[in-house]
């Protein structure tokens, strides 16, 4: 078990290493051990290092480790292994947000509404991320509203309401985007398929507190997390207040996956995959499971995103896509491993 | 019946009592006005039909739903106990089958530890022994590595026993713990928390179905009916021929072992009794006209 975990924590720093040696400008190692340890060769390796691949690979570790967290977190309080932060219709509540921000932004209806003339002079880039994180809000609240209220808190009922939520809400974004401006709601398509590529240091700065705190107080409660998978009856007996536990741990996976999502879009199968990874190798209680998260799931989303920046040459692959054809197939191999 | 007879002082000593418990569940009276008390360090097992109320009952005593009447445990009301505190006096062990990921014996046998365990404290070495031993006491220290749905109902069974060990629970309430075991381990189950009773003076009430089992290893017992206390106390009050076929529907004979000197029970079903002489199958028979049989 200690191999397995050095293992893990090997790839976990070794993967940051790669993704920033690896792109698809030619930096040799002596040049960016030069901007490590004193000051870049050149003004290009400058630009390269500190505003495209540290920031990469910061955000995206942050990104695998946070979605894989609560993609773990939301298996166990649902006890339901196909729970995946994006069922819970946070992504179409965020594609929902992103929407009415580009309608908003959208000159003519913009002029048309006074109220937005009231909102500070915001550039469309910020705006987008807040609209997001607010449509994402609304998402999990609705679902958890539902689920709570006229389906008893059960975990199945949870996840068939979030699958209702989610259908919902992208009725009233695509609709949205049908009225609205086409190159925008290009952008807003190209936002939902998940993507590292606009990323900028001051991310990383927004997500590490987020991510941290929510690892953090997801370990502190690990036990009564624990006891959830016994049943809701089961860990009642053991003393543990059930439904303030499973509220706190879906507030947290909310504000995960949202701030995620505001920034980066939906980036598909990470959080449903990379928890039954971690699982199998190094166990299943919350504390083991939700560390194997944040190692596995960092390393992974920073190892796919450099297919993504340089498989094909002058363009980049949305990373949504990439995570969801890799994660589909693991996920059928994962499937057919169990069965024999 | 007893219920109603207990004096004052046999009040006062018991550890856990009830009084006048009623349950209504979507306006059905599931449990109306049961009396009980038990005595520390003894077994009480809950008898009854399908539907009787027992589930009901044991969920009420463990204070797994709220009750009118009051349940008391050493004394004082069980809501007056917060749930953590009900939970470092009260082990609940019920049928697991909802363990989704593969915990193993040990991960749940820990689980105990919880409500003796804040957020931040952390696991001593004497906790680690006391685990090892309640693992080792239900003679299961081989199998603690393995994945808790990989063992067989009697090993499960004995493993959330465990559990309630490591929880240090006084108290331990069981629904139907011998459910689905072979003979061996109804047998090893029963003896291991008659022993936890007498040897470490451990509270144990659970459900029973098999009238026999109960009248072997509880001390005292308790017949419910169409959610009313039928009869109540010691296993020779309690079994009484006129009171089972009551209550079960089925004639039956009391007789005492003479190997165990046990009490036991044996069921005539109705086809069997036509030749046992038993009143109403006479009845039955004089009903039909004896030649009908030969045509």
């Amino acid at each position: 078990m200690i191999n397995r975990w050095s293992f893990l924590l090997f790839l976990a720093l070794l993967s940051p290493i790669i993704g920033i040696f690896f792109g698809a400008a030619d930096l040799s190692p002596s040049q960016l051990y030069q901007c490590v340890v004193a000051e870049c060769a050149s003004q290009v390796d400058s630009v390269i290092f500190w505003e495209i691949r540290l920031p990469r690979v910061l955000v995206g570790f942050l990104v695998g480790a946070g979605l894989a967290v609560a993609g773990a977190t939301l298996q166990n309080i649902t006890r339901n292994g196909l729970a995946d932060p994006y069922l819970f219709g946070v992504v179409s509540g965020a594609g929902l947000g992103a929407s009415i921000a580009t309608l908003l932004f959208d000159s003519q209806v913009g002029e048309t509404l006074t109220l937005f003339r009231l909102l500070p002079d915001v550039s469309f880039s910020l705006a987008l991320p807040v609209a997001a994180f607010l449509g994402a809000v609304f998402a999990v609240t609705l679902v958890q509203a539902l689920a709570s209220s006229s389906f008893g808190g059960r975990g199945e009922h949870m996840l068939l309401a979030g699958v209702a939520v989610s259908f919902m809400l992208s009725a009233f974004s695509h609709f949205l985007l049908f009225l609205g401006d086409p190159f925008a709601a290009n952008k807003v398509i190209f936002w939902l398929m998940g993507s590292l590529a606009r990323v900028e240091i001051w991310y990383a700065w927004i997500m590490l507190p987020i991510v941290m705190g929510s690892v953090l107080l997801l370990l502190l409660f690990g036990r009564r997390l624990d006891a959830l998978l016994l049943g809701d009856e089961n860990a009642k007996t053991l003393g543990v207040n059930v439904t303030a536990i499973r509220l706190l741990a879906l507030g947290i996976c909310a504000a995960l996956t949202a701030c995620i999502v505001a920034y980066c879009g939906g980036i598909g199968f990470v959080g449903l995959l990379i928890p039954h990874i971690v699982r199998r190798w190094v166990g299943v209680t919350s504390r083991a499971l939700i560390l194997g998260c944040v190692l596995v799931g960092g390393s992974f989303m920073v190892l796919v995103d450099i297919i993504a920046r340089s498989a094909l040459t002058e363009q980049e692959i949305p990373i949504g896509i990439i995570t969801s054809a890799i994660g589909s197939v693991f996920f059928l191999l994962a499937i057919r491993q169990r069965q024999t | 019946m007893n219920g109603h007879e207990n004096t004052d002082a046999t009040l006062n000593l018991a550890n856990l009592q009830a009084q006048q418990l009623c349950y209504e569940a979507g306006g059905n009276t599931i449990l109306s006005n049961i009396n009980l008390s038990l005595e520390r360090g003894k077994v009480l097992g809950v008898l009854g039909p399908n539907g009787a109320g027992k589930t009901s009952l044991l969920k009420m005593l463990s204070g797994q739903i709220a009750s009118h009447g009051q349940v008391s445990w050493r004394g004082k009301a069980l809501n007056q106990y917060t749930p953590l505190q009900q939970a470092q006096q009260i082990a609940v062990v019920n049928q697991l089958n909802e363990s989704v990921f593969a915990l193993s014996l040990q991960q749940i046998v820990r689980m105990g530890w919880l409500p003796h365990k804040t957020l931040l404290s952390r696991e001593t070495v004497q906790d680690h022994q006391h685990l090892a031993a309640s693992i080792a006491k239900v003679g299961l220290s081989e199998k603690i590595h393995q994945t808790f749905s990989s063992l067989s109902g009697g090993e499960q069974q004995r493993g959330l026993i465990a559990r309630a060990l490591v929880q240090k629970a006084a108290l331990i309430v069981l629904d139907e713990p011998v459910n689905h075991l072979d003979i061996y381990y109804q047998h090893q189950v029963l003896k291991l928390l008659r022993t936890l009773a007498h040897q470490q003076q451990m509270t144990v009430v659970m459900s029973l179905h098999d009238i026999n089992l109960a009248a072997s290893y509880c001390d005292h017992l308790c017949l419910l009916d169409k959610g009313k206390m039928v009869a109540q106390g010691p296993i020779k009050n309690v079994l009484q021929a006129p009171t089972l076929e009551h209550v079960f529907k089925i004639p039956c004979q009391i007789r005492r072992d003479d190997l165990s000197h046990h009490l036991r029970v044996d069921f005539y079903p109705p086809d069997e009794a036509e030749t046992s002489q038993m009143p109403e199958m006479v009845q039955f028979k004089s009903m039909n006209p004896p030649d009908k049989r030969y045509y």
